[in-house]
């Protein structure tokens, strides 16, 4: 199964790789590992999966104004997710998209927390908003 | 695409030097990535500068090399030259105290090179103050005037109770605008992005101030993603203490940046003015089980031994620390306990001049400046086997940071436990 979503084009190019979503967001502080890039926060439903290479998709950012900097900690490290999809940018997950420099949409016709599930395979483009998802098995 | 004035594309294009075009750069990126159409003046900011611990992914303590790729994100080395003119700046909490290191259990070299960090971002105009409460140090932005900080609960406490306009954008953008002086006029830079949308019903005990960290933290678990809350009912009026402690829980366990409280903080004279006349998007209720789920959440429920307490997040300021003191005056911490009261240094020295201080050490305590122990990190506090902390963030985080069981009070419960060297059931807060 493969479908569309259509939003605003938050960082510009192109990217793809699977989704990694993540409902209840991630915190940053005490949520992503600056030297592995995994989730470390405590009861997360992806807890001890790295976010490297992978969509991430995200509602929002979650808890402490340092949200940013451990995601750049993380790739200096040499781990950064391939692009970011967002529900709906906040002023944190706007830094972190500035810092990252990878494309990243968001304000979709339709929640990507819902549509989109953790393994899909995503195409995104940066600049026009447009994300391809593909569903394998379905 | 963000409207730029004739001095903003005039950094842009690098007219200014390096380091303004990099941070008006970065400002434009994030301005896109929000869809900011403009910038606005920022002309106060509060940097998190220092040797943080999570500066050590880059391997180096070449701190221009630091300073370029961590906070202005450039892969080439842009020399440091001098921060904004127009707007003040300060620093955040940082890993060390100012002045002390030893009974922190940190190196001679870790303070040397703390205070280095520290020296080179001074040169280039950013004041050390060490504080996570800077408008205990007269840092003030007042109503309409737009700032960063990097602090969480200064974001809330600006917004809500000083009327300035800011939002939690980050460590990397607060420098950046204080390099450049503009931030996205966005979220809380706007009047209608400081508008309330949540309606919070306050039906608990809001009394003490760790009613109002409960409330805060409360508030903070049920509010939904992008939530403005707006706090009503027939609470106790709060004082800046109970509401630096309701806010640093709130932007613990959520993303709020602007908290109205009606017939308290300047836009909320009503209910409907705090809405801007429209419709709530959620209502929520904050009662007493809402506070004891919470309590529960950040107190562990043994009892047990406890060589580890710390007083003050966000930093205690002048009456707290009298308070702490005049209550330990006369006491004595329980051998292989360690009391420690964090403030900035400008309260220190007041309370030093008070004999605050003299008091709060003859009992066996420390008067700490700058740090905390989840700034500082696990090597200052790792080695406890019992914590007792009278923050709800400062417990939240070390609950998920150590496994040591970390109990959750008042003050004076937290100071009997320091004296006793143990975590009785009476210590709990009654809630």
């Amino acid at each position: 199964m493969t479908f569309e979503l259509q939003g605003r084009g938050a960082f510009g190019g192109r990217a793809e790789g699977e989704a990694l979503v993540c409902p209840e967001s991630i915190q940053g502080w005490a949520g992503i590992s600056d030297v592995t890039g995994r989730i470390i926060e405590h009861g997360h439903s992806q807890w001890g999966r790295s976010i490297d290479g992978k969509i991430l998709v995200l509602p929002c950012s979650k808890g402490s104004n340092g949200w940013s900097c451990h995601f750049n900690s993380a790739m200096v490290s040499g781990f950064k997710p391939a692009g970011w999809v967002f529900t709906k940018v906040d002023s944190r997950a706007g830094v972190a998209i500035a810092v990252l420099k990878v494309p990243a949409v968001s304000d979709l016709n339709g929640d990507p927390c819902q549509l989109i599930r953790t393994g899909d395979y995503v195409r995104m483009d940066g600049d026009s908003g447009r994300i391809e998802v593909i569903r394998k098995g379905e | 695409m963000v409207k730029l004035t004739e001095y903003e594309a005039e950094m842009l294009s690098g007219a200014h030097g390096p380091l303004r075009q990099k941070a008006m750069e970065n400002i434009v990126a994030y301005a896109v990535a929000l869809g900011a159409d403009e910038l606005c003046e920022v002309s106060k900011a509060t940097l998190f500068m220092g040797a943080h611990e999570y500066l050590d992914v880059l391997k180096t303590d070449n701190y221009e090399k630091i300073f370029s790729k961590m906070y202005m994100c450039s892969d080439e080395t842009i020399p440091l030259v001098s921060f904004d003119s127009g707007c003040f700046s300060q620093t955040c909490a940082a890993p060390c105290d100012q002045y002390r290191y030893k009974e922190l259990h940190l190196s001679r070299e870790f303070f040397e090179k703390n205070k280095r960090y520290l020296e080179a971002t001074k040169e280039a105009g950013v004041s050390i103050a060490g504080s996570c409460t800077p408008y205990f140090t007269g840092w003030i932005p007042i109503k309409g005037e737009h700032f960063v900080t990097t602090e969480s609960s200064n974001v809330l406490m600006c917004n809500s109770v000083f009327g300035a306009r800011g939002n939690s954008d980050g460590l990397e953008a607060a420098v950046w605008s204080a390099v450049c002086g503009r931030t996205p006029k966005w979220g809380c830079h706007t009047d209608e992005g400081r508008l309330g949308n949540t309606v919070v019903q306050i039906e608990c005990p809001s009394e003490t101030a760790v009613d109002w960290d409960l409330i805060g933290y409360t508030v903070g678990r049920l509010l939904p993603p992008h939530g403005r809350p707006v706090l009503e009912g027939k609470f106790k009026r709060p004082d800046i203490i109970r509401l630096k402690q309701c806010f640093a829980a709130m932007a613990t366990t959520s993303g709020a940046e602007i908290c109205h409280i009606v017939g308290v903080t300047p836009e909320a004279n009503t209910l409907e003015q705090a809405l801007g006349g429209g419709q709530p998007e959620h209502r929520l209720t904050v009662d007493r089980e809402a506070c004891r789920q919470s309590y529960d959440m950040l107190c562990c429920p043994d009892t047990g031994k406890i060589d580890y307490v710390t007083l003050g997040c966000p930093h205690y300021n002048l009456q707290e620390v009298r308070e702490a003191a005049m209550y330990l005056r006369g006491k004595r911490v329980h051998k292989g306990v360690e009391l420690i009261i964090w403030t900035d240094f400008s309260t220190r020295e007041m309370a030093s001049q008070n004999g605050y201080t003299d008091w709060i050490e003859q009992a066996g305590g420390m008067l700490m400046t700058s740090g905390c122990p989840l700034v500082i990190g696990k090597r200052c506090y790792g080695h406890a086997e019992g914590i007792a902390a009278d923050g709800a963030k400062q417990a939240h985080y070390l609950r998920s940071e150590t496994s040591a069981p970390v109990y959750y009070s008042d003050m004076r419960r937290c100071i009997e436990a320091a004296v006793s060297g143990e975590w009785r059931e009476e210590m709990r807060y009654d809630i």
